[in-house]
């Protein structure tokens, strides 16, 4: 899980962008257009790093609704520490 | 030419390729956010990259290197061929990962 965490928001070319995605779920749980909405981005872009990043198991959809919103998983809960880490990283020099 | 030959400088043309993109995202991130990770991967990278040049040089300029290639058996042919070739499939699935 550390590394799959390193990899998607610290390695891989849509890395800082997932990185803010958390952080914006961090404070509360978000549907993909309140997150683009948030983050000013597109939401089809929101939409497609939000595929990734469930696909990798770290967050998962609230239901299957089209409002659904989107909450971190049981794994990512137990490795938050990790996710910290990551963050405080990609976030350092903003 | 030799099929076996033109696969072989096929992968080690297309490893050196993937290489290069994966290595610029590597490295733009690693610029941006000085993560150890990402350092080992860069690493990962360039050796990675400095192997298939290796492997470039030998299969496209040196003549004796070609000369024995050609005469192997398809045994030979076919397994050095796959050094290179399956190095490919592998950078393959990274560079999916990677360019997400």
């Amino acid at each position: 899980m550390e590394g799959v965490l390193w990899y998607l928001l610290a390695s891989s070319r849509g890395g800082s962008t997932r990185a803010r995605i958390i952080r914006a779920l961090e404070e509360r749980p978000r549907n993909p257009n309140q997150l683009a909405e948030k983050l000013g981005m597109d939401y089809t872009t929101i939409r497609h790093h939000l595929d990734v990043l469930v696909e990798n198991n770290v967050l998962r959809r609230s239901g299957d609704e089209y409002a659904a919103v989107y909450l971190f998983t049981d794994r990512t809960e137990a490795h938050w520490e990790t996710v910290e880490e990551v963050l405080e990283t990609v976030e350092g020099d903003e | 030419m030799d099929v076996w030959l033109g696969a072989a400088r096929a992968a080690a043309a297309l490893n050196v390729v993937l290489l290069v993109g994966l290595g610029y995202v590597w490295l733009d991130n690693y610029r941006e956010h000085r993560a150890r990770h990402t350092l080992g991967l860069l690493v990962f990278a360039v050796l990675l990259f400095v192997q298939n040049v290796l492997w470039l040089y030998f299969y496209v300029l040196h003549p004796d290197f070609i000369a024995w290639f050609v005469n192997s058996g398809t045994d030979v042919r076919a397994g050095v061929t796959l050094l290179c070739g399956l190095e490919l499939g592998a950078l393959v699935f990274l560079g999916r990962i990677t360019f997400t």
